[in-house]
């Protein structure tokens, strides 16, 4: 492979002189903490250091504690799949198909889109028990299926946010509202990334268009420093926009003015001392060695034709297929968070791609044979074991049909449904063929182990191997957590 | 025996003063309802009376510097060689007069005042375990108040020995030695055949109790707003 | 009266009291029994539900104000026979009545009771655990009845725990290789790291360094094998001629050996590796059938479904 991991002596030169009084006083990069603590594993006040040289801010950290997880993949379903089709059996709920809602379960709550009085409406598909646990699960997923024995499935997660955007943030950055550190940046920000040609987080978004309902601040960095972002990459085309070189500008030309940037760089340097400048200088040198080795990883056309088959994956065309091949591809090349976003699983009914009866089974298609193809092809080379995989939506849907505007819709759907909704997890010590929690007999609320995003939180980062309140990182007079001021809780009961 | 009015002056010596006997009966009655407060859950009223029952006690011990010359701990506190001595002597039958406190009944005084004193200060640094604190709790480790709180327990336990004593001590009194020392702690007279010939006893002007029992009860009034009880 | 009998009188009415008492309260009854060493208390069984899932839960959550220290109320649960005796209130368990068991109906109260148990300011048991205590106490709060003969408990789980750490002892732990360490560090920049900071052990991410990562490369790691618990090994140029020093690696879990062109020798020397828990291997092989026989995962040696 190439010589990236060599440093260069100058700057590592430029890093120890940049201990100035200058420095000291002000904000340099890593704080205070940095130039005193540089080596030490953790600061007087008992809280971690998470200061880095400044030429290597990505560069791997040990967890707090030994860790199962090394790495995370995040399938986000956009627009929140309906967990009554898909994991939560309920057959109650088709006894009363048709009949109208109880007054008990409007009262006191806001609706996206229901108005009057609803009608509750039993799952469009069938269910059966599957794996050795007899497992329920709808027939829209028979690929998944033969992996549920590898599945940990909570029924009861819980949000307080119904609509997407804020929905989005608080599962992705831990607030609904936006300015906040995305799980994949704090992630990064706590223990870097293995390969440092690559970026340590990686978006792969499909069926959607670039944007999603919260946009860019969902793999933002937030307050965290900027380097901790998500970087979109696209499994067509041109992976990470605007690396590669423009057209008719050849590497080793592209090289001639990187040489002269980082000189200008420098001399910025002598004269003002801005460590930033060393990151600066940093970054551009990673944006040429990823020119190389992100082409590489992301290209999926030299796998053997067999794998192909088995995701479903085309190369060449942007699919949810490709991105879960790329995100296998991306784990063995130790990429440490890698989040992918499907969209459209907004079933309220209303166009004819969104009904549960077309819509749904739609995106079932897209991403039922992908999905099962990567948890094998991660368990077949020992990368699940310590790769923690969830899959999931920012709520739930609503055991009642959607009447917007109360008149009968001429597609099925659902509308949002904060109270209870399902995800699963797969991967470093998750215990695999497990239910955790339920819901009441139609559905509608949680009522055994309810999970906050909070608490899935404290989990996924007690499985990457920190104490959510010891990942931590002072901005605005507090110290701020993913997990926020509210407590929150590890779900201990679903860890192996 | 005691066929006479108790108050007919030619009979009977005026012996205990009305601080002195107000002190001793609300005592009784305040203890009574510390402990049912306690035992029922009712914690407010348990507050309030252990507060009577601090500024009563300071009360107690600034009377016994400058109150009536019974009430004075300078009358009834001998040295324990005194007690012992008076103790044998009663055995053999000798029977010595004391206007106020006899020495063994001076030294079960202190020991009273002592304990309660004892059992209220540690009260003041208790809690319940179900959010009740009092004043004091948490101007110290939740550890500390637990153990003061333990500690007030047990000191409970020896008030109520130390009660059973005192009772079992007067009913000695009265049912063995004829002596009755209940009546005389109402009215505040002892037939003059108890009280040695020739007795002196000053009794301390009342303004000189109200500014004392002010005094007390500042302090007491004080010590209730540290807690927050009036937020 | 004579003294004698003036104190005979007070010992009846003493005893009297004290009689009175016990019959109007059963946790004073006790006590008295206790202090007098009378009561004989009964005993759980060491295989029974009680003490295996009923005493560790009243162990952990219970036990700082209903223990051995204080017993608030009066009542303890540091043992059976402190369970069944109740406390001030009575007793606590009624058995096969749940009820009436006032200690259920406590833990069982709102959260904004101010008598629910445990109280406001500590962690809430958790439904399983109150499902636990309503079982046993269904089975009429039985010390002997076996573990086993209560189904459908909910899984026994433990708790998260994250210590505290003494990073003082972590550095002398580290000290012995420290330096060999981050020598290593600047010659394979990357492939090197502590497994925690916590943490005196070490895990080797060779895969970053590719086919420049030789078997003379890996015989320049083995200054530090007793502490090598993760090693990755894939697509670097390693052979079977590493695996004698594969097998040095004494406290190894983790293995991965894909892409590699290790073969039966190397699978030959880890059999032995007394902690080793999964192995990646490079390719088909039936040498991976006494690692499995052992419980050790082994991937990589199919090519998924």
């Amino acid at each position: 492979m190439s010589d990236s991991t060599q440093t260069d002596p100058l700057l590592e030169l430029l890093e120890r002189q940049r201990q100035t009084r200058r420095h000291f006083l002000g904000w340099g990069a890593g704080g205070l903490g940095a130039f005193f603590l540089n080596s030490a594993m953790a600061n007087p006040a008992g809280g971690l250091n998470f200061a880095r040289a400044p030429a290597r801010p990505l560069s791997a950290l040990p967890p707090q504690f030994a860790a199962k997880a090394k790495r995370v993949i995040y399938l986000h379903m956009g627009g929140a799949p309906s967990q009554l089709e898909l994991f939560d059996h309920k057959p109650q709920l088709t006894r009363f198909d048709g009949k109208a809602c109880p007054e008990a379960f409007l009262k006191g709550k806001r609706f996206a889109f229901i108005t009057g009085v609803p009608k509750l409406m039993g799952t469009q598909f069938p269910f059966h028990q599957a794996g050795k646990n007899g497992t329920w699960i709808s027939d829209r997923l028979p690929h998944l299926e033969r992996r549920i024995d590898d599945l940990c499935i909570i029924k009861s997660m819980k949000t307080d946010q119904f609509n997407h955007a804020p929905a989005q943030l608080l599962v992705h950055t831990g607030d609904s509202r936006t300015g906040h550190a995305s799980l994949g940046s704090w992630v990064t920000y706590g223990l870097g990334t293995e390969n440092q040609n690559l970026p340590g987080f990686i978006v792969l978004i499909s069926n959607g268009g670039t944007t999603a309902n919260a946009g860019k601040p969902l793999w933002g960095s937030g307050f965290l420093p900027s380097v901790y972002q998500g970087v979109p990459c696209r499994s067509a085309a041109e992976p990470i926009l605007y690396l590669d070189n423009p057209r008719g500008v050849s590497r080793a030309e592209r090289r001639q003015v990187l040489n002269a940037v980082e000189e200008i760089n420098r001399s910025s340097y002598k004269d003002f001392g801005n460590p930033e400048t060393v990151t600066r200088i940093a970054q551009y040198e990673m944006a040429f060695r990823m020119q190389l080795e992100a082409s590489d990883a992301m290209n999926i056309s030299h796998e053997p034709q067999k794998v192909l088959e088995r995701y479903g994956a085309q190369p060449g065309k942007t699919s949810y297929a490709n991105n879960c091949l790329v995100a296998r591809r991306l784990a063995e090349r130790g990429v440490r968070f890698i989040q992918l976003y499907h969209w459209g699983w907004d079933s309220h009914g209303t166009p004819t791609d969104e009904g549960l009866n077309v819509g749904l089974v739609g995106r079932c298609r897209e991403t039922d044979q992908p999905t099962a193809a990567l948890l094998a092809d991660l368990k077949a080379r020992g990368l699940l074991e310590d790769t923690l995989v969830v899959w999931g939506g920012e709520f739930g849907r609503t055991p009642m049909m959607e009447n917007r505007g109360g008149q009968e819709m001429k597609y099925i759907g659902r509308d949002h449904h904060p109270s209870a909704f399902t995800i699963w997890m797969a991967g470093a010590g998750v215990k695999a063929g497990l239910s955790h929690g339920e819901t009441d007999e139609l559905g509608h609320d949680v009522v055994k182990d309810p999970v906050e995003v909070r608490d899935l939180h404290a989990t996924m980062l007690y499985q990457l191997g920190f104490d959510h309140k010891k990942l931590n990182y002072p901005y605005q007079g507090l110290e701020q957590k993913l997990t926020g001021v509210k407590p929150a809780r590890i779900v201990y009961e679903i860890l192996a | 025996m005691a066929t006479t009015m108790a108050n007919d002056p030619s009979t009977h010596v005026r012996v205990w003063d009305i601080p002195i006997r107000l002190f001793h009966w609300s005592i009784v009655v305040l203890l009574l309802v510390s402990w049912v407060s306690a035992d029922q859950g009712f914690m407010k009223v348990h507050l309030w009376s252990g507060l009577t029952l601090l500024a009563l006690l300071l009360f107690r011990i600034g009377w016994g510097l400058f109150g009536s010359t019974t009430a004075r701990f300078s009358n009834f506190l001998h040295p324990p060689a005194r007690v012992i001595g008076y103790l044998k002597g009663m055995r053999g039958g000798e029977k010595h007069l004391y206007a106020g406190h006899n020495p063994a009944g001076g030294l079960m005084v202190i020991f009273l005042i002592a304990v309660l004193l004892a059992q209220v200060l540690t009260g003041l640094f208790s809690n319940d375990s179900l959010g009740f604190h009092a004043p004091f709790a948490l101007w110290v480790t939740e550890e500390a108040s637990n153990r003061a709180t333990n500690l007030h327990g047990t000191i409970f336990n020896f008030i109520l020995l130390l009660i059973w004593c005192h009772v079992v001590a007067v009913g000695f009194y009265l049912f063995v030695k004829g002596e009755n020392l209940v009546w005389p702690m109402f009215h505040g007279r002892k037939h003059h055949s108890q009280v040695p010939a020739g007795v002196n006893i000053r009794f301390a002007r009342l303004s000189v109790a109200f500014v004392l029992l002010a005094l007390a009860a500042g302090i007491a009034v004080w010590v209730v707003f540290q807690g927050d009880y009036f937020s | 009266m004579s003294a004698p009998v003036y104190f005979a009188g007070v010992t009846v009415l003493t005893l009297a009291g004290i009689t009175v008492a016990m019959l109007l309260r059963p946790a004073f009854a006790s006590s008295v029994l206790r202090f007098t060493g009378l009561e004989r208390g009964p005993v759980a069984a060491p295989g029974s539900f009680y003490s295996v899932r009923v005493q560790p839960l009243f162990d952990a959550r219970c036990a700082g104000c209903h223990g051995d220290k204080m017993q608030k109320a009066q009542l303890g649960l540091e043992s059976f026979a402190a369970t069944m005796r109740g406390g001030k209130h009575g007793p606590a368990i009624i058995p096969g009545n749940v009820r009436d068991s006032k200690l259920y109906a406590r833990i069982t109260l709102p959260v904004s009771d101010n008598r629910a148990m445990p109280p406001s300011g500590k962690t809430p048991l958790t439904k399983n655990e109150v499902e636990v205590i309503q079982l046993w106490i269904t089975a009429h709060a039985s010390g002997s009845l076996p573990v086993s003969a209560i189904k459908n408990a909910p899984r026994l789980v433990r708790p998260v725990e994250i210590r505290e750490v003494n990073y003082g002892l972590v550095q002398r732990q580290r000290a012995p290789l420290a330096a060999t360490v981050q020598q290593l560090q600047r010659r394979f920049p990357g492939v090197i790291d502590y497994e925690a900071r916590d943490s005196a052990d070490l895990e080797i991410n060779a895969f970053l360094a590719g086919r420049s990562f030789r078997d003379a490369e890996l015989q320049a790691l083995m200054p530090l094998r007793t502490r090598i618990v993760r090693a990755d090994f894939s697509g670097t140029a390693i052979t079977d001629a590493s695996a004698s020093m594969l097998g040095g690696m004494e406290r190894l879990r983790i293995l991965r050996l894909k892409d590699t062109k290790t073969g039966a020798g190397s699978l030959r020397a880890i059999a032995s590796l007394k902690t080793l828990r999964s192995v990646t291997v490079a390719g088909a092989a039936p040498e991976t059938a006494p690692l499995r026989q052992r419980g050790v995962a082994v991937y990589g040696d199919h090519d998924g479904e």
